[in-house]
């Protein structure tokens, strides 16, 4: 049983600015924008030009977001952020399996077991819509995060979950058109897929969706976590946001956009939200440490706050559905 | 009640209201309104609502259902459980009939999502619930017929905190064991109890406990629940006055540290709700009862008649009062 669509807002101690700079090195940004350069200049890699991938608002009525390495657009009607041009999917997976097995290991000790709370977050966010809605979910099939997460499947295993999972990371052969996870849908059939920051990546994530409608039974669930142009740290800094890498965000959705994107492939949303938990000091840690970055109340607002203040205003933009990652559960 | 019920048959839109009892005429009202409770069977309805102060709920309810009518009464089922047992005689007589009681609470949306959440095992066994539920007393607080006990049957506990009651029933089955104290503090010249607290534990060790109170000068509903994984609150409740604040359940589930303790503060959700639905719920559900046959799931007599007998519980373990209180309803206060 399915009742209306909830907004769920995700409480947890939240990280002071000490915790971001780690996150999105500069070295990371600029290895990334090396390899996004590499691809430019490649003329095996064949791109193309496209509209809003959220609503379809063609690209001459949208407004520029940033024209550095490649061009982005925030569209007018729905305010989704995109690059406007996209290299082809084969491509894109191979660089990002170069980048992947360029990555050093993951961290242990206090690294690792932040990840591994951003894990538990995820089981414990199936384990509860699964509660709430009267949908048992007994086989879910995660589809390539594992290939971003490597140790998912191990804490997956060691929490001890009743339910069967299958892993799909990213992978050199089988990946065309998705064709992996449609043949893995079409033998298996699980209650549940999980996307979780692969809508950000790909060229064209409606197809990845059409392929996950049309071959999941109706009623299935499928769980998405991606990045959200209403975020603040988007709506203040636009391209200078820390959080936006471009090879890595060829689609920043905003939720009306994604909703406008679901509802027109046939999907139903059952449950948004917004659960960042960094914008709040994300922005503290650019106004306190660029010079000359200043925003009308937002650089006196964060450079005065202190812990509890940036905590209230982060749980304010989950609340409104304004923080910078987003989480939606669709029914098929 | 009466008006917030009729209200909800009209959204429903299977009901046709054909009268109305009240205290008064009412010349401006579009459905005929009359001041003798009997003369509401000239207009030969199919269902009687009933929202009549406690005392009359016993007559009132087992005169319909001898007369033929589906009931909805408002809580609560009377003054006591006898009167809740003279109600179940009037509808083991007439077993075609629908009998139901407003227990609105559980059709609320965040009480319903808790319900979902602990039957499906998510939150492993329950270990106790608090619940808090008070308010600041009322206009005309003594000379309102809900604080004369030969009238109500007793105070807070009997008019609000028996919702609170009625929902750790709904999660945990009967409470045998019950502490109390109850006191009246601030209206003192008013025979009944403004305030009730009790202690309660069931055959399963799971431990209740209950604030009910009049003397809650800022509003508040809150109802926790503790289990084994976790933990789910709700905050505020909806309602016509709106003065319980939106209604907030927060849900948790542990995380644990690598030896399998619990690591405090885990991650919650949070959901807020802020369209009271309760009500058309409560009536869908009398109305599919009545129309469909459907089985009464929430304010079957049965519930009332477990829930009366806990405050009878929570009213008599504190031998203080019950010798007030036995009193107060002679007539001897």
């Amino acid at each position: 049983m399915v009742t209306g669509m909830q907004t769920p807002v995700f409480i947890d101690d939240l990280p002071d600015s000490s915790a971001v700079g780690s996150r999105k090195s500069e070295r990371y940004r600029q290895v990334r924008n090396r390899a996004l350069a590499e691809m430019l200049l490649d003329e095996a890699v064949t791109w193309h030009e496209r509209p809003c991938p959220a609503c379809g608002q063609d690209r001459a009525s949208s407004r520029n977001f940033s024209q550095a390495l490649m061009p982005f657009q925030r569209c007018s009607a729905c305010n989704t952020i995109y690059a406007a041009r996209v290299p082809d999917q084969r491509h894109l997976d191979q660089e990002r399996l170069q980048m992947l097995s360029d990555l050093p290991p993951e961290p242990a000790d206090s690294a690792k077991s932040t990840r591994e709370f951003e894990f538990v977050s995820i089981l414990n966010w199936l384990r509860l819509t699964e509660a709430r809605h009267g949908k048992p979910l007994n086989t879910v099939a995660e589809y390539r995060f594992s290939s971003q997460a490597p140790s998912l499947p191990q804490t997956v295993e060691r929490i001890g979950s009743t339910r069967d999972w299958t892993f799909l990371p990213l992978s050199d052969s089988g990946s065309a058109n998705f064709g992996d996870l449609r043949d893995h849908l079409q033998a298996s059939s699980p209650d549940a897929v999980l996307l979780y920051g692969e809508m950000d990546r790909i060229a064209e994530p409606a197809q990845l969706l059409r392929v996950v409608r049309a071959n999941l039974p109706r009623g299935s669930l499928v769980f998405i976590a991606t990045s959200c142009a209403d975020g603040l740290e988007y709506e203040i800094l636009g391209a200078d946001s820390p959080s936006f890498v471009p090879l890595d965000r060829l689609n920043i959705f905003s939720v009306g956009g994604f909703s406008a994107l679901v509802e027109e492939l046939g999907y139903k949303a059952i449950e948004i939200s917004t659960p960042g938990r960094l914008d709040a000091v994300i922005l503290q840690k650019y106004f306190t440490e660029i010079e000359g970055s200043d925003v009308p109340f937002w650089s006196g607002f964060f450079r005065s706050a202190n812990k509890d203040r940036l905590h209230d205003l982060q749980i304010l933009l989950q609340r409104s559905l304004r923080s910078g990652v987003m989480r939606f559960v669709l029914e098929t | 009640m009466g008006q917030i019920r009729h209200q909800a048959m009209i959204k429903h839109g299977g009901f046709e209201v054909v009268a109305a009892c009240d205290t008064h005429t009412d010349p401006n009202a579009e459905i005929p309104v009359v001041t003798d409770p009997m003369r509401v069977y000239d207009y030969d309805p199919d269902v009687i609502f009933c929202c009549v102060p406690n005392n009359m709920i016993p007559d009132v309810v087992c005169e319909a259902l001898d007369r033929g009518k589906h009931v909805f009464s408002e809580k609560p089922p009377g003054r006591n459980s006898d009167d809740v047992r003279k109600m179940q005689a009037a509808e083991a007589r007439n077993p075609a009939l629908v009998l139901k009681f407003g227990f609105n609470h559980r059709f609320h949306d965040a009480i319903e999502d808790a319900k979902r959440l602990i039957d499906a095992g998510t939150m492993g066994d329950l270990y106790f619930m608090r619940g808090v539920y008070g308010k600041a007393g009322g206009a005309n607080y003594a000379q309102n017929w809900r604080n004369d006990p030969a009238k109500s049957g007793g105070g807070i506990l009997i008019d609000q905190g028996i919702h609170m009651l009625d929902l750790f029933l709904m999660f945990a089955s009967d409470f045998p064991n019950v502490q109390s104290v109850v006191q009246r503090k601030f209206w003192t010249d008013v025979p009944v109890e403004d305030n009730a607290f009790a202690l309660m534990r069931n055959d399963n060790g799971v431990v209740a406990s209950l604030h009910s109170s009049a003397t809650q000068w800022q509003h508040k509903f809150t109802l926790e629940l503790y289990a084994r994984g976790g933990f789910i609150s709700v905050n505020g409740i909806l309602s016509a006055s709106g003065t319980y604040g939106t209604e907030v359940l927060n849900v948790a589930l542990n995380r644990l540290d690598k030896d399998g303790n619990p690591i405090p503060n885990p991650e919650s959700q949070e959901i807020r709700y802020t369209v009271d639905r309760s009500w058309d719920k409560e009536i869908t559900e009398f109305y599919e009862a009545v129309v469909n046959g459907a089985p009464v799931k929430c304010g079957t007599s049965q519930q009332a008649l477990d829930v009366m007998l806990l405050v009878e519980r929570i009213y008599a373990a504190d031998p203080a009062w019950s010798e007030q209180r036995t009193a107060a309803i002679a007539g001897r206060w």
